[in-house]
């Protein structure tokens, strides 16, 4: 009897839970698929708030002209409109944050008909740039999507007989000047003025040395060297251009130095930095290696690089600091299958297309992110004070974050708080820094404790000389009084 | 206090030390002496400072940190001697032993006191910091050399060859002591992995 009614109460508990499974809202069960993380200085990996969080998808089943196939490319105007070369129709989509269509470039036939098309950038008026991949050309629309004009393969004896033109991104520079990224040319970006002429190359990428390189050059017979020499340079696998006229770029197959920010004569103004992940896994064991495929910049400097290989977003600060990793490969929300391109705009929405899948997610910045971007804003331009406070903020939040530490010794080393700040860049494990501020401490010690160390200095002096006159004294003493002993005479 | 004497005559007089030591050596200073070196050792990590030390405490441990001594010193010991004895050196294996125990000296008393001073320098003064460094290196190399010289009687150029023949038999001893470590690993795993698959098949 009572073992039927302990079970009538279970059941009735049972009902009740499920019930309230039903009744209560689970919209807010959104736990992200990749946890967040961070490289120190010693390229460990401490757990790390996530800067970035999944929002939504655009995947354009709900437009009349039909979903997404193969996106492409990521272009955001100056209006925070996004246009998208959507590969797989051949077309690209324009269209706003809210997700309502805006325009469609791309014919169905004659000239203006697209295959393959791979990049896209749009002039501040409107025109759109169209890198059609498949027809070796570049083509421009108006704002309405009516064909303008097309560019077709440059001519020049720099670019060699078996050169094949085959434009997959570009942008338009300050001049007017197309820089294109061709899919294989090793020699660099490729400049096209505004009548479609080539103006020669820019920002090539080098052959980096390597002692295996010189090795084998050093054993190789004649033939094998001649196969040696046709090793090229990696290529250029994407570009933008940031507000100030800086062109951002990735390359494939290097180990550092993946994003570059070329000045207006070619210069990679970021140091080496190793982008990416530090700790590839193995497959069949090779290291895999990033393949950095896409990379957007805020108003403020901040870049992140898109990884193919990891799925994973880098973001970066104006100075190269990793501030934030986000994404990776899978099927959950948040996660990718082949990412092929990023883009942010104004209010910090990061966009990332999904080749497989067919569709473009939204990523959408944590409180957290909020602070640190606060916080890098203020130090990338030296204003240290202003940003010890938000820092402080991010480190109640995040211990971990080790960037923090530093700005904030540097916000104290400013401010001539020597002292602290050598315990924040000891922190930080920024030695450097911590040199710099061990210096000055050392410095303001002496002068300040100056009376005492040269008190100190001339007392010990004396002491010492003081003392090794008695212990002089004392071993002669006891060396003539052994003799004496062994004389025979008394020791006194 | 007999112990503290030696020492301070290998560090003040080293040719008259490795001339006694022949008749001195006793077994126990040569513990003692490399119980000194590793809490020489020890205490340099401890009081170094932020900029000379790159490691963080949690990755050093006391045990493999000594046996960078231990080892080197003991195979050193027992390599010179094999090498000396075919080459009519006069050294027993006790004054080897005992005296190569006492060329840490400049180590033991040095290490603590760059450890400290390496506090008060920064980052573009690490040149005086390294040149202490060798400084304590060449010293303990001299000390070595001196040893190998005057225990067993040879001359300059003996002394050199020797050395040398000391350090290949200690590279060839302890490549022996990596492949036997493997060898007797593997065994024992292909010992354990017969017993598991008969235990599975039973």
């Amino acid at each position: 009897m009572k073992r039927s009614t302990s079970k009538r109460a279970m059941a009735a508990l049972l009902i009740l839970v499920m019930l309230a499974m039903f009744a209560l809202p689970n919209e807010a069960a959104a736990k992200s698929p990749y946890k967040g993380y961070t490289y120190n200085q010693s390229e460990e990996t401490p757990v790390s708030i996530n800067g970035y969080l999944y929002r939504d998808s655009i995947d354009g089943y709900d437009w009349d002209a039909g979903p997404f196939k193969e996106p492409e490319d990521l272009f955001v105007a100056e209006d925070d409109t996004i246009y998208a070369v959507d590969g797989g129709n051949n077309r690209v989509v324009h269209f706003d944050k809210s997700k309502r269509l805006l325009g469609m470039y791309g014919d169905s036939e004659g000239k203006g008909q697209l295959n393959g098309p791979k990049g896209v950038y749009v002039t501040g008026d409107g025109e759109v740039f169209v890198a059609d991949t498949l027809n070796h050309r570049i083509v421009a629309f108006d704002r309405e999507g009516r064909f303008v004009k097309e560019f077709g393969p440059p001519q020049s004896p720099l670019l060699g007989t078996d050169f094949v033109y085959s434009p997959s991104k570009l942008i338009i520079d300050k001049r007017n000047y197309m820089i294109v990224v061709s899919e294989g040319a090793y020699q660099g970006l490729l400049q096209i003025d505004p009548n479609g002429a080539f103006k020669g190359f820019f920002g090539a990428n080098l052959l980096g040395f390597s002692w295996e390189k010189t090795i084998v050059k050093f054993m190789a017979t004649q033939e094998q060297k001649e196969q040696l020499s046709n090793e090229k340079p990696p290529e250029f696998s994407n570009l933008i251009q940031d507000q100030e006229g800086f062109v951002y770029t990735t390359t494939l197959g290097i180990p550092t130095s993946q994003v570059k920010r070329l000045s207006a004569v070619g210069v990679n103004t970021l140091t080496d930095i190793e982008y990416g992940d530090h700790h590839m896994a193995r497959r069949n064991w090779e290291r895999l290696f990033p393949t950095f495929v896409d990379v957007t910049v805020n108003d403020n400097g901040v870049f992140t690089a898109l990884d193919q290989t990891t799925g994973r977003a880098f973001q970066y600060d104006k100075l190269g600091n990793l501030l934030f990793i986000f994404g990776g490969i899978g099927e959950q929300n948040g996660l990718f299958k082949t990412p092929s391109a990023i883009s942010e705009t104004s209010d910090g929405t990061i966009y990332i297309a999904d080749r497989t899948r067919g569709r473009i997610d939204r990523f959408r910045t944590t409180p957290f992110a909020d602070k640190v971007h606060e916080a890098t804003n203020l130090y990338v331009d030296g204003d240290y004070e202003k940003s010890a406070e938000p820092w402080r903020e991010v480190l109640d939040m995040n211990s971990n974050y080790d960037l923090a530490y530093k700005a904030i010794g540097k916000a104290l080393y400013k401010s001539g708080q020597y002292r602290e700040a050598m315990d924040y860049f000891e922190l930080a494990k920024a030695r450097d820094d911590y040199s710099a501020a061990f210096l000055e401490y050392r410095k303001h010690y002496m002068r300040q404790h100056f009376a005492w160390i040269a008190g100190g200095a001339v007392a010990l002096y004396i002491l010492l000389k003081i003392g090794f006159r008695l212990y002089r004294k004392w071993r002669s003493k006891r060396s003539k009084s052994k003799i004496a002993v062994s004389e025979g005479g008394s020791a006194s | 206090m007999n112990t503290v004497r030696l020492a301070k005559l290998a560090l003040l007089h080293p040719i008259t030390f490795f001339e006694d030591i022949q008749e001195r050596a006793k077994w126990h200073y040569a513990f003692v002496m490399i119980g000194l070196a590793i809490l020489a050792h020890y205490l340099s990590l401890t009081f170094s400072g932020f900029l000379f030390q790159t490691r963080e405490p949690y990755q050093i441990s006391i045990l493999i940190e000594s046996t960078w001594i231990v080892v080197p010193w003991l195979t050193w010991s027992v390599t010179n001697w094999g090498v000396s004895s075919i080459m009519d050196g006069e050294g027993k294996f006790k004054q080897i032993f005992v005296g190569s125990a006492f060329t840490l000296i400049p180590y033991i008393t040095l290490s603590v006191p760059v450890a400290i001073v390496s506090n008060l320098l920064a980052k573009s003064e690490a040149m005086m910091y390294n040149g202490l460094e060798v400084f304590i290196f060449v010293w303990v190399v001299y000390l070595i050399l001196l040893q190998v010289k005057i225990i067993h009687d040879f001359t300059f150029g003996k002394m050199l060859w020797i050395t040398l023949l000391t350090i290949i038999g200690m590279f060839i001893i302890w490549f022996i002591g990596m492949l036997l470590y493997g060898l007797i690993n593997q065994s024992i795993q292909f010992v354990i992995g017969l017993y598991k698959e008969i235990n599975y098949r039973l």
